[in-house]
């Protein structure tokens, strides 16, 4: 059998976590301190992945989306999804979607939507410090350490294992979209095709839910992603092209790294 | 509980290490959550072939395992068991730096399998220097195609208490 370590810890040492759920892995950086409340966030996070997950037939997802069931049968939290889709679609000229292939699928949101909420369950019991990241998307509360911004790499898309930019913040979110490993997988939903015109793109600002989303339009919009970021309050964008050159919204600057 | 002998390669040195190590079956739920480095454990074995260098015993449960070698530390992490089979990781600390991320690879008969996500793990060991080097607390966009090494990393990371 596993031995469970017990073992006491400093109030200022760290707990990290990694947990696979979603199809991809989540990662936890908090106080020692947070570890009795981790154990129901991450029951949580497997519980919207049964009850939001596309793979499933039997999720409420599933059977919403093929007319089975109703939205007031289907876990309240699936009403609130789609009423964030809908604003996030109306934000972005069509360009992020719940309807992405023709048929309804959130996922594209879930994912973000559920970073924040776990952060969210983490800090609303007092823990100040807290990093959860789904797969390269991630929430940040706090700060790391006292005195010190969280400090996030973001991937150079062109040159893998290096980094394009690093930005810091205090209670911000940081979302990147791109093709550099799984290749073209963000449809334009205005025309149907893969959008190729960006190699990735790293929208910041308060919310990830926000930013995963805005992220993923901006890539489908492509170069004119620029222009329309700029329209949008509080959030920023950091861009590479498939031929190397970068652009970014005129607040970026705020969030660079020294 | 089943016993495997695991045989893997150094992606650096190509150091070959043989190790008994207690591989558990479970993924996410018996994980586990590590908050602090435990007492190190005494490795399984460790002949090495190149010599200099331990690799330690991969315990489940978050515990910590290790071995040293002229002041560096290796740990292992856990096995985790992905769509492609099981991915195991070794990290190398100079201090609380890490030097070398080592992918421990074997498929349940107990053989070398060098098909598990092609040249995506070179990038993430890539990647995984790159952050440390550059002091950063996470990477955005990072090529995270692979759960399972990503998982046994940050396990070794929580063993290191880096």
């Amino acid at each position: 059998m596993p031995v469970r370590a017990e073992v006491t810890v400093a109030a200022d040492q760290r707990l990290r976590h990694a947990e696979p759920v979603m199809g991809t892995v989540f990662s936890f950086d908090l106080p020692a301190a947070a570890a009795p409340v981790l154990p129901a966030v991450l029951r949580w996070l497997h519980w919207v992945d049964a009850t939001f997950s596309t793979y499933r037939a039997d999720s409420d997802v599933s059977r919403f989306g093929r007319g089975e069931i109703r939205l007031a049968d289907c876990a309240p939290e699936l009403a609130e999804v789609i009423g964030e889709c809908a604003v996030l679609s109306e934000r972005s000229g069509g360009y992020f979607t719940d309807r992405p292939g023709g048929r309804f699928d959130p996922s594209g949101l879930v994912k973000g939507w559920s970073i924040e909420h776990a952060a969210t369950m983490l800090t609303a019991v007092g823990h100040t410090s807290v990093s959860v990241n789904g797969a390269g998307d991630m929430q940040c509360a706090g700060e790391p350490e006292p005195g010190r911004p969280w400090r996030i790499g973001i991937a150079d898309p062109l040159r893998p294992g290096t980094l394009a930019a690093v930005v810091a913040g205090r209670d911000f979110a940081v979302a990147t979209s791109g093709t550099a490993e799984r290749g073209p997988h963000i449809i334009n939903p205005h025309t149907g095709r893969p959008a190729t015109e960006l190699a990735s793109v790293t929208v910041v600002g308060p919310r990830v839910t926000s930013a995963d989303a805005y992220a993923t339009a901006a890539f489908a919009m492509g170069p004119a992603a620029r222009d329309w970021v700029e329209r949008v309050d509080g959030y920023e964008a950091f861009a590479v092209s498939p031929d190397g050159t970068r652009w970014q919204t005129s607040g970026f600057a705020a969030y660079a790294a020294s | 509980m089943r016993r495997a002998v695991l045989a893997f390669g150094s992606t650096v040195a190509g150091l070959i290490l043989l190790l008994s190590f207690r591989s558990h079956s479970g993924t996410a739920a018996s994980a586990g959550v590590s908050a602090a480095p435990a007492a190190p454990a005494t490795p399984a074995a460790s002949p090495s072939a190149a010599g200099g260098m331990a690799g330690g015993g991969g315990k489940s449960g978050g515990t910590t395992s290790g071995g040293t070698a002229s002041g560096s530390k290796v740990i292992t992490g856990d096995v985790i068991n992905g769509p492609y089979g099981p991915s195991q990781v070794a990290i190398t600390l100079s201090g609380d730096k890490i030097t070398k991320v080592t992918v421990l690879q074997h498929t349940d008969d107990g053989s070398n399998s060098q098909e598990i996500d092609g040249n995506a793990l070179p990038k993430l060991t890539a990647e995984t220097l790159t952050a440390q080097n550059a002091k950063i607390d996470a990477v955005s966009g990072a090529s995270y195609t692979s759960a399972g090494y990503i998982k046994s990393l940050q396990s070794a990371l929580d063993k290191a208490g880096a």
